[in-house]
């Protein structure tokens, strides 16, 4: 009997495609990390060419992590990044989650509305808001703080009013395309995108709440913090987890993001630096991105420990 | 069940207005720039010119002169939808199997599947490149955008799929069998009409993501193949002086995602989270 056999040979084509998707670029990685390869060198033409005679053993890998600039400062951004957005979603998150949990006029539109960033396409997200709201000359970030600026100098001329105001500093808009400030145009920009991410997945589980077991706390005099605390926290616990698992997949590789933003200008996250490394020394951006897979083979087997128990009820 | 309105009466006006202001805030980014792209490039610059300037349809009009946007996104549709309906014909029948007939190895299987999308994609990035452009010649078609649409979306299609199959019972499919209907039968004719709003989701989301996949899209092609997110990503630094058409182009590109995307956010979340959020 194919009973068992044919679901087998069902599953076969996904799990091989698969397969090959990850073995064979991921082994081509591997080997070029151990070769001298660069795409340009008059000096050393024999090297523009993958080939066994340029073994390089871990040279590549020593040459990341001692000799090369930024590998660690793309490490700290990558790790810098990926934490801060995920704090803010999940905060940001479970606070308008509660906030339009409950039924009030509009609520239907407010969903849509809050929801929508998260299927703005990533390109678009990081031209528009670099260019047309941080921006400190054509950008909004710029109107807004001028127009703060011509208030606060127009309140001066108020008879008693006027000496408090007058020890208001003029203000300046930020450049966020700063070595220093870029990251965070980029946090702020995912942190819009994946907010309404979050609020989607915590929202649908908060309608699953016992409200009995709420209104058995009200009786009881639990206030609106100790119920949040030991009633919705406990019961949002799986959605919390699963929200950082999926974020974390997407974050580690963010890149169109930085390199809109800044051109990796202090702002690097291993992606970059590969992407980097990839206009011309092979070799270095394959060990790069085998410190990538292993960086997130860390945080993948960390997540899938953290929601895989109760993966499959 | 009735529940009891706890509210205060501030309260009863406070909440709401906070949601509604904080809703517009969200929302705010993508109004600009819809609003923004009916100005035309010379007013869209001007703070005095915020709210007062006479509405213009010539970025719209002049997309096509501008930025070729129709090549871009003819290429966004043909390999989204491509890519979507091979991810449907290599993902139903494993998620059919993975549900119905589970083996000791499936749940592995499944968390494997979901690791290769952790895979960071730069890390492959140049041998994808260096195969198809030295060994298969592919580099810059269709053909490498929908394959490869199709994989990196394939471990959530089959994870989508696999939550809605659980939820048929198992006794129809099996007073299928019992009936002697073929296995591709019992697909075609019982699973997908039983699943039918499941399958429908998930391929509209497949279709979201292809869509909006800008890493792949954009290194993997140059002109023949290059998609939306191309055009735009090749427009990045205007530099002021062309957020009209610019803004015309982005919302052209997002407009039936956005549209799309509010369609589907209910089922969407079930599909995301496994089926452990409900």
């Amino acid at each position: 009997m194919s009973d068992r056999r044919l679901p087998r040979l069902l599953q076969t084509p996904a799990v091989i495609l698969l397969l090959l998707w990850m073995l064979v670029p991921l082994s081509m990685t591997l080997y070029f990390s151990f070769i001298r390869y660069v795409l340009n060198s008059l000096r050393r033409p024999e090297w523009t060419q993958p080939s066994l005679s340029n073994w390089r053993g871990f040279g590549n890998y020593e040459y990341v992590l001692f000799k090369a600039k930024d590998f660690w400062l793309a490490v700290e951004n990558s790790l810098f990044i990926v934490s801060s957005i995920l704090v803010a979603t999940v905060v940001l998150g479970l606070a308008l989650a509660m906030l339009v949990n409950r039924t009030f006029p509009g609520r239907g539109i407010v969903r849509v509305l809050l929801i929508s960033p998260f299927f703005v396409m990533p390109a678009v997200n990081a031209v528009l808001w670099i260019n047309m709201i941080l921006d400190p000359v054509l950008g909004l970030n710029g109107i807004a703080v001028g127009a703060i600026n011509e208030t606060v100098a127009g309140l001066r001329d108020f008879p008693v009013l006027g000496a408090f105001f007058s020890l208001w500093p003029v203000l300046e808009p930020i450049s966020f395309r700063g070595t220093d400030t870029s990251a965070y145009a980029v946090i702020i920009m995912v942190t819009w995108q994946w907010t309404p991410f979050a609020v989607l997945i915590f929202m649908t589980s908060l309608q699953s709440e016992d409200e009995q077991q709420k209104e058995a706390a009200i009786l009881d005099g639990a206030n609106a913090w100790s119920r949040f605390r030991n009633l919705t926290l406990p019961h949002l616990a799986r959605p919390i987890a699963i929200v950082v698992m999926i974020q974390s997949i997407f974050h580690l590789s963010l890149y169109a993001e930085i390199e809109i933003v800044s051109r990796g200008n202090g702002n690097k996250n291993l992606p970059y630096l590969i992407g980097e490394f990839t206009s011309n020394n092979i070799g270095a951006a394959s060990a790069t991105g085998i410190f990538a897979v292993i960086l997130a083979n860390i945080v993948a087997i960390f997540l899938l420990r953290m929601v895989g128990k109760n993966l499959m009820d | 069940m009735a529940t009891i309105d706890h509210t205060s009466s501030f309260g009863r006006i406070f909440w709401p207005v906070l949601a509604w202001t904080i809703a517009l805030i969200f929302f705010f980014p993508i109004f600009w720039m819809v609003f923004t792209s009916f100005k035309t490039d010379a007013d869209a610059v001007k703070p005095e010119f915020l709210f007062s300037f006479t509405p213009t349809l010539e970025n719209y009009l002049n997309m096509t002169e501008n930025y070729d946007y129709w090549r871009f996104a003819t290429n966004s549709v043909i390999t989204s939808v491509f890519a979507t309906a091979l991810a449907l014909i290599v993902g139903v029948p494993a998620a059919y199997a993975m549900a119905f007939n589970p083996s000791r190895h499936t749940k592995d299987i499944l968390v494997w599947m979901l690791s290769t999308k952790m895979l960071p994609a730069a890390a492959v990035l140049y041998p994808m490149t260096y195969l198809t452009k030295n060994f298969l010649g592919v580099f810059d078609t269709h053909f490498l955008v929908i394959i490869v649409l199709c994989l990196i979306n394939l471990p959530i299609v089959i994870w989508m799929l696999f939550t809605y199959f659980k939820e048929i019972p198992k006794e129809i499919i099996e007073a299928g069998k019992m009936d002697g209907v073929s296995t591709w039968g019992e697909i075609k004719d019982i699973l997908i009409p039983l699943a039918w709003g499941g399958v429908a989701s998930t391929a509209l989301l497949c279709f979201i993501f292809c869509w909006n996949e800008a890493y792949w899209t954009v290194r993997l092609t140059t002109t023949e193949a290059a998609t939306l997110s191309k055009l735009i990503e090749g427009n990045r630094a205007p530099e002021g002086l062309f957020f009209g058409r610019l803004s015309a182009v982005s919302t052209a590109a997002v407009g039936p995602i956005v549209v799309l995307g509010w369609f589907c956010q209910k089922q969407l979340v079930r599909g995301l989270t496994f089926g452990a959020v409900k």
